[in-house]
Parts: C-alpha cells; structure tokens; sequence
C-alpha cells in the first residue's frame, strides 16, 4: 500500500480507541460523582471508568507508535499534526494552572473578615519558604537542563549519553516529588484548613501532578530512546516531553515566588 | 514579440528560483549550534544543578524539621462538612495523632 501512495499524509485506519476513550472518560465523571455523593457501587464504577482510560491510553499511544516508527507513516508533513497539537494542550494547561494561581491572589489579596482580614488566615501554620520549598524550587529547572542535554545528545547522534541524559531528569523529578510528599506531611496545615488550605493545596497538588505526568512521559521517552526509536530526524514524541517539562518547570518557579514566598510571609 | 521575450525570460528566472534541494529544516536548538558542544554545555549545566540542589538538600536536611504549635480552634481550620470514604483524617493528617 505504502509504495502506490502519491502524497505524504496518513490516512488513519478506523480505530475503537476514541469511543472507549469516551466511555472510559463518562464511567470515570458518573463514577466520580456517585463515589463523592452517597451513591451505591460509586467506587466501582469510578475504577472501572479509569482503568477503560488507562487501558485506551495505552493501546492507543501503543499504535500511534506502531504507525510512526515501525510503518514510517509519520512523514515531515504528518510530525506536524502532533506538533501543532502540543502547542493549544500546553497553552490549555496553563490556562488551568493561571486560574488556580488566580484563585489564591483573589483570596490574598483583599482576605476577608472571615479568616481574620490577613493573609496568611489567622491562626494557620504556613511552611517556611526557605526550607523545602526553597530546596525543591532548583530541581526542577536542574531536571530541565537534563532534558536539554538529551536533546542536544539526540540532534548529535550521541544515543547513549541521550540514554543518560533521560535517566538524570527523571531521577531529579522523583526526588523532587519525594520532597513535595515530605513537605506535605510536615505541612502545618492541610485542605480542609481555611480558604489558604484550599488554595495551596489545589495549586501546589495539581503542580505535583503535572510533575508526575511529566516524570513517565520522560521515562517513556527514556525506554523509546534505549529502544532507538528517536533519531535525529525524527523525535516529536521526545520534543513533547520537553515542552511538556520545560512548563512544568516554569510553574514551579512561579509557585514558589506566589504562592510559597509572597502568599506564605 | 518582446512579450514573447519577457514571457520566456520570466520563465527561465522562476525556474532557476526553484530550489534544487528543499533547504534543511532548522531546530531551534541547533541553529548555528554545533550540538556535540551543546550536548557537553548542556551535561555540566545539569552536573552543575545536581551539586547546587545536593548542597542545599545537605544544608536543609541537617537543620531537622520544624515543630508547630496547635492552632487556636477556629471554625474555618480543620473544616469537616462530611466524612472521607477512608476515614476520620485527611490524607496528610495522620501526624496529629502524636
């Protein structure tokens, strides 16, 4: 089939993947909500929603690899589908995280009567910014640079060092989670402690989660580059990942600054 | 005639315009990089970080952790509108037991 095609686009086979993803996603939302409300068999279908989307994730991005590095069908043209893609998911992801960093300003900036009229609220244990806070800022940015070296080892042909490279970010980004579970467990206050609970913990949380989306994009990445399926030429998924990494990264910069220092003194 | 001449004079300078091989798609990161000495900047700038957060682990990590005082009980700390489907704590809350 391939030898007789006459143009660089790739016509897609019909695939079950969207429709289970679906389902999966509405099993998830009904599940989630029975599970929080008192509702019968919540819990099960809750799990039985993320397991159909865990499983959809990986089938899927299982043929996405099978079409672009075993069929070649992820021609010049065809890499700048998923490239174009990652730009409006990113741009997403930051809007989501502007709105959490908003939610926080809009409670400290004019705190009410309620919890004191200061920020932090009256009576709440905050965590000093220049301890863990302070440590775990420059491992992410460190974990960053690594991914860079990767990339430059990649462009390079140093396919081992890229290997290396890989396995140091995601080193870094599980220290870095490590110390964001420690800090949460000598963390003075949690979510249920005032309006300052909710809106450190809903940013900083959704933060560490990004962190660990990254970490396995990363030690994805790391496995398809042991496996020699990134080249020079041809390395969208690995690119992603960076970009994905390099914004996670920036947040957290702008975590410590807002939320930890400014928000926390 | 002399449109004749334009026409094929035109002709001649597009098709020498088209290029013979498409340029080579640049990366941003190695525009004008050379990327074997971008790989090794790159390899001590992690190296560089690593010992930076390292220090600053030792440093924090031998201070030990801070103890805080009880709050006062007021009524927006420790909110509980319902019960957590696993129990009476939240999940980083276990440490108010000792």
């Amino acid at each position: 089939m391939i030898e007789s095609q006459r143009h660089s686009f790739h016509l897609v086979d019909p695939s079950p993947w969207p429709i289970s993803g679906s389902l999966g996603a509405l099993a998830t939302t009904v599940g989630g909500v029975m599970y929080m409300h008192p509702f019968q068999g919540g819990a099960t279908l809750l799990s039985l929603g993320i397991i159909f989307i865990l499983y959809t994730m990986f089938v899927w991005w299982r043929d996405v690899i099978r079409e672009s590095t075993l069929e070649g069908h992820h021609t010049k043209v065809v890499q700048l589908g998923p490239r174009y893609g990652s730009i409006p998911f990113i741009v997403s992801e930051v809007m989501f995280l502007f709105a959490l960093f908003r939610a926080s300003s809009h409670s400290s900036l004019a705190p009410t009567v309620e919890i004191g009229g200061i920020w932090p609220p009256k009576g709440i244990g905050v965590l000093d910014p220049r301890e863990i806070p302070f440590l775990n800022t420059p491992i992410l940015p460190s974990s960053g640079a690594a991914v860079t070296w990767a990339h430059h080892a990649i462009l390079a042909g140093k396919e081992k060092r890229a290997v290396y490279a890989l396995v140091a970010t995601v080193l870094l980004a599980l220290v870095s989670t490590g110390f964001q579970g420690m800090e949460y467990y000598q963390a003075p206050s949690t979510i249920s402690d005032s309006i300052y609970g909710s809106t450190f913990s809903l940013a900083t949380g959704f933060h560490g989660f990004h962190v660990i989306i990254g970490t396995l994009f990363s030690i994805i990445c790391g496995i398809r580059q042991y496996l020699g399926h990134l080249t020079k030429e041809h390395h969208v998924g690995f690119e992603a990942a960076a970009w994905y990494w390099h914004f996670v990264d920036v947040v957290r910069l702008f975590l410590f600054v807002s939320i930890y220092w400014w928000g926390g003194i | 005639m002399a449109m004749a001449m334009v026409r094929s004079g035109l002709r001649t300078a597009l098709r020498s315009r088209t290029p013979a091989a498409a340029p080579k798609r640049n990366y941003s990161s190695s525009a004008g990089h050379d990327d074997a000495r971008e790989t090794a900047k790159w390899e001590k700038i992690t190296y560089l970080g690593i010992a930076t957060c390292t220090v600053l682990a030792v440093v924090n990590l031998s201070k030990g952790h801070p103890h805080h005082e009880e709050p006062p009980r007021y009524d927006y700390l420790h909110i509980r509108n319902k019960e957590f489907p696993w129990g009476p704590d939240g999940l980083f809350e276990t440490k108010q037991h000792h």
